[in-house]
């Protein structure tokens, strides 16, 4: 799950944020409870991106109005059971937030393998 | 060392490749990332699916997505270790994603949540 929001962040209090923070906190250990925590980050809103030619702009990648704020994998037997998971995201709370829920291919991600990005 | 997580998109182009094209293609990623790991620079990638559903808002509608053009979709990730952004940017500029015209990497700066 990619967890999207508009830039700027609202202005919002010290005790907000710590109040936002507790969501977070909260909706992942309750992940983690049921079994589907893999892992998560939260990203900072610096960033570059590259493009061909070596061209390399400052500040994260935008999409329309949107950039990604941090993601979170999730361990399901399918995709609506992801969707589930991600109806309940703080991230929802807002009204302009969006996830977006994708899917990982499964492959072998150890480069020490000779089947390294090889579909299992 | 800090973590870095790029993102990838573009690379449309790639659906209209051959068979051995797709397989030279593929080879150019696993040396790249060989070579991150052999630097002790590469913690871990995954391709995705380009299937997906989109959650928007309190009412939290669901539709089909990302349904969004190629060059917007992100279409995989690999998270990199690295000193700081030069020297994370300086490990990207060979990502076999910057050989297509619309492809682009995005790296992003982790900030580590506290569980």
């Amino acid at each position: 799950m990619f967890f999207k929001h508009e830039q700027p962040d609202p202005e919002s209090s010290p005790e907000q944020m710590q109040e936002v923070l507790k969501q977070w906190q909260t909706w992942i250990k309750g992940i983690a409870q049921k079994g589907n925590y893999s892992s998560t980050n939260r990203l900072l809103s610096t960033g570059k991106t590259l493009k061909p030619n070596n061209v390399i702009t400052d500040g994260p990648h935008m999409e329309s109005k949107e950039m990604i704020g941090g993601y979170l994998i999730v361990n399901t037997n399918s995709l609506d059971e992801a969707v589930e998971i991600a109806k309940t995201c703080p991230n929802l709370k807002g009204g302009n937030g969006v996830v977006e829920v994708r899917a990982v291919m499964s492959i072998d991600a150890n480069p020490d393998s000779d089947n390294f990005l090889y579909e299992k | 060392m800090k973590e870095y997580l790029l993102l990838f998109r573009g690379g449309d182009a790639m659906k209209g490749m051959s068979a051995e094209e797709m397989q030279v293609h593929m080879q150019q990623w696993m040396q790249w990332m060989g070579e991150l790991n052999a630097k002790g620079k590469f913690s871990g990638a995954q391709p995705l699916i380009n299937t997906g559903k989109v959650i928007t808002g309190t009412k939290k509608v669901v539709s089909d997505g990302p349904f969004m053009e190629g060059k917007e979709m992100v279409g995989g990730y690999l998270i990199l270790k690295a000193g700081n952004y030069d020297e994370a940017v300086q490990l990207s500029d060979d990502c076999p994603v910057l050989a297509f015209d619309d492809g682009t990497v995005e790296v992003r700066e982790i900030q580590e949540l506290q569980m």
